[in-house]
């Protein structure tokens, strides 16, 4: 079975629940009192795809003000990128639709965008409502899901969406792309899609 | 979630994350041998913050200039990091070109300096632990560091002195030079532009890496990148487990180094590469010597070449791939009240020419960039003509090599670059000739030294173990007579005299004191597994009780030194040794029994 290995990077204002998501997603777990991230953090998880494993370098972003200019390192050679809002701050959103603008212009140019409205347990206290974000999201062709960390919805879905995203290796090169086989074999030719 | 349907997302199986099978080459496929010690997971575990970052650097320095002050340490990270005034002093002149060479744009390089102050390591045990299984030359440093530093020097007219002039620096006890050069090469470029959060970015990474354990494949993110390398074994073949990369893969995604501590031989040595030859036995017997080179990189790269080329064998001298005036032991090196001393040094500056011009063996090589034409010195210089500056390169010395000189490998270099053969296929040509060389080298000594071993028959359990017989020279050298290294070398010459002039040298005494070590170990080891196989309860009940304490205090003595020095024994000795103890203290009475049982005091 051939193994990819996926760039992911996660993007998003502070607190709005990156780490989280990340957490959920490879460790099925939840913690409320996380500390803000360094840099970014990384964790990897690998899951099949048809007949792929699809195995997601994931990025997660510091969404401190400080860290900013770091954040072409993370997204530079992404597959894809998830952009976490806080359905209950709606600056947050703002700040997404900055990211949007910014890979539009330095990220590259096949990334595939996920848009994940989080926290979507709390909507007692909404301020971003689902359509107008999914209206957003459609209109700049990304993925949009409304996600909890907290009570795991969403979640694994949105990898999902972005495996079936990624553009599929081209039969004629055998293995292009970011693929490589999972074997013995280290002479392994690959090219790189795109 | 709903598994169904062909786009199901399985969960991965445990192990399958680590295993890029496609881009890891056979070096895969050695695992470490069963033995104390293997499983460090526990261990790891405990690691407090900054643990794992130490096991890999002492600490990142920010080297820049100052209009009033001259260069300066501006920035040590992690803040809580040692360095005494005296380091920070060298590491200072250590992380800039010291003569106007003209760098501009970036330069890498690296140093090595004396540890000034002895730090206690919380995580000594831990980094022994790792320590152990690699191969001799790339073990920890125990009383220097190495500085591995990325400098950059470009105009700008914004400052007062028209120059942004700093070097970033990784300070570390590892010789991973071409892991930490790629890890520069990551790290630098973009903390010039973005500043401290970029150096904190980092070290966080560090921090959460993988600790250096030979024999593993590593996965390292650092700053968006994931860099993968394996730390060779003792174990290894050499010069046969390395990592490949499956293809070129996304270098914005991961990279897989092949190598982490191999320099480019070939490259290095292409300005006296007719003298290879000479120069390993010039490093193999430990001699002063002194490369003068136009540049910081140029210098210690090819003093860190010379060091390799006895590899497996670990260079046991001083050396300093970049050595200038303000260097705390310039007096000590240069002095001419005594023969100078077994260090290899690299400099730049054009004073050594005078200052070193008594060294009985000096390498001067041009501008590295320019070596597009063949290398002319064939004849070894004259040391009287090393007088001016602008010396031509070519090796200077007065020194006549022991073995004659082996025309098929020149002639072999020389082929490839006529057909332009490409320059990593030349490296590994030039790699494998010096590995064989100093294998043929060293065989007789290993065979030799196997032979001190007592007999197996010889190891009572009632008696303490034998000793290995001394190293005798008169003995070693009959034995050449019938094994010597023509059995593996075609090279003639004076072999003998080779070995009498070795036998004096620092790299005997290091690679003999090893081996002393290591085979003292197996003798223990073989003696515990010998006691435990004896029926203790029988011996106990023919002798007094006295005796029997004495017996108990004896086996744990034994254990706690098998425990504390990791003995090669085999898997299980140390269980049963255990039970053994515990079964002995059982038939005692129950008085003693309490006594016993307490644990002993270290």
């Amino acid at each position: 079975m051939a193994l990819r290995e996926l760039k992911v990077c996660l993007l998003g204002d502070t607190g709005v629940g990156k780490s989280s998501i990340v957490w959920r997603f490879v460790e099925d777990s939840f913690d409320p009192n996380i500390n803000p991230t360094i840099g970014a953090s990384f964790m990897t998880k690998t899951v099949q795809y048809q007949n792929e494993l699809h195995k997601f370098l994931i990025w997660d972003t510091a969404g401190q003000e400080r860290f900013r200019a770091l954040a072409p390192m993370y997204y530079r050679g992404s597959a894809a990128a998830i952009i976490v809002y806080d359905i209950t701050k709606e600056e947050s959103f703002q700040t997404l639709k900055n990211w949007v603008k910014e890979l539009r212009q330095h990220g590259p140019p096949n990334i595939v965008v996920a848009i994940a409205g989080n926290k979507c347990d709390l909507s007692d206290a909404r301020e971003v409502p689902e359509k107008d974000a999914k209206d957003y999201a459609d209109s700049i062709h990304a993925i949009f899901v409304e996600t909890s960390a907290k009570h795991a919805i969403n979640i694994n879905e949105v990898f999902i969406e972005i495996s079936k995203r990624i553009p599929v290796v081209d039969a004629a090169g055998g293995t292009s792309g970011k693929a490589f086989k999972l074997g013995r074999q280290a002479s392994e030719s690959r090219r790189t899609c795109c | 979630m709903a598994l169904q349907g062909p786009e199901e997302m399985v969960e991965e199986p445990e192990d399958l994350d680590d295993q890029d099978a496609s881009s890891i080459s056979p070096a895969e496929e050695i695992t470490l041998p069963p033995g104390p010690g293997g499983e460090d997971e526990p261990e790891e575990a405990l690691l407090l913050p900054w643990d794992r970052f130490s096991t890999w650097l002492h600490c990142i320095c920010v080297v820049g200039f100052d209009l009033e002050l001259g260069q300066a340490v501006e920035v040590i990270y992690p803040h809580h990091s040692k360095l005494s005034e005296k380091e920070k002093t060298s590491i200072c002149y250590l992380s800039f070109p010291d003569s106007n060479s003209g760098c501009l744009g970036d330069t890498q390089f690296c140093f090595r300096f004396r540890q000034v102050s002895n730090r206690k390591s919380s995580l000594g045990c831990f980094l022994e632990t790792n320590d152990r299984d690699a191969p001799p030359c790339l073990k920890r440093e125990q009383g220097h560091y190495y500085g591995y530093v990325y400098f950059r020097q470009v105009r700008d007219k914004s400052l007062k002195r028209g120059y942004f002039q700093k070097s970033l620096v990784l300070i570390s006890k590892l010789p991973y030079v071409t892991f930490f050069h790629s890890l520069l090469k990551i790290m630098a470029p973009e903390y010039f532009e973005k500043q401290e959060p970029c150096l904190e970015a980092a070290c966080n990474d560090i921090d959460r890496w993988p600790t250096p354990h030979p024999g593993r494949i590593l996965t390292l993110p650092i700053m968006g990148v994931v860099i993968k390398i394996r730390i060779p074994t003792c174990y290894d073949k050499p010069g046969t487990s390395q990592l490949v990369q499956s293809a070129q893969s996304d270098s914005q995604v991961s990279i897989v180094l092949p190598t982490i501590h191999e320099v480019d031989l070939f490259r290095c040595f292409y300005p006296v590469f007719f003298h290879i030859q000479m120069l390993w036995e010039l490093v193999l017997l430990g001699e002063a010597l002194v490369v003068m080179a136009p540049s910081p990189a140029e210098s210690s790269d090819t003093v860190l070449a010379l060091v390799s080329c006895i590899s497996p064998l670990r260079f046991c001298s001083d050396f300093r791939p970049y050595f200038t005036i303000h260097d705390s032991e310039f007096k000590e090196y240069t002095t001419r009240t005594q023969a100078p001393p077994s260090v290899i040094l690299g400099v730049t500056n054009p004073f050594f020419a005078k200052t070193l011009q008594h060294w009985p063996h000096i390498i001067r090589i041009g501008d590295m960039k320019q070596a597009g034409e063949m290398a002319k010195q064939m004849k070894v210089k004259k040391l009287k003509n090393l007088k001016t500056l602008d010396s031509k390169p070519g090796v200077y010395t007065a020194y006549k090599p022991y073995l004659n000189k082996d025309e098929e490998i020149i002639k072999q270099l020389q082929k490839g670059v006529q057909q332009k053969r490409p320059s990593a296929a030349q490296n590994a040509i030039l790699r494998r000739y010096f590995l064989e060389l100093t294998q043929s080298f060293m065989i007789p000594l290993e065979r030799y030294v196997a032979s001190l071993m007592p007999l197996q028959k010889s190891i009572s359990p009632w008696k303490s173990p034998p000793q290995l017989r001394p190293f005798i020279q008169q003995d070693f050298m009959k034995t050449l007579e019938k094994a010597g290294p023509q059995l593996t070398s075609r090279l003639k010459g004076d072999w003998i005299g080779l070995y009498r002039n070795f036998l004096k040298s620092a790299n005997f005494d290091g690679w003999f004191r090893n081996r002393r070590r290591e085979m003292t170990q197996k003798l223990e080891a073989l003696h515990l597994e010998a006691l435990c196989e004896e029926d203790l309860q029988q011996r106990v009940q023919q002798h007094s009780e006295v005796e029997t304490v004495d017996l108990v205090l004896k086996l744990k003595d034994k254990l706690t030194q098998a425990e504390r020095e990791q003995l090669p024994v085999r898997p299980g000795t140390v269980a049963k040794l255990r039970a053994h103890i515990e079964a002995v203290i059982l038939a005692l009475p129950e008085d003693l029994q309490g006594i016993l049982h307490k644990p002993s005091t270290p």
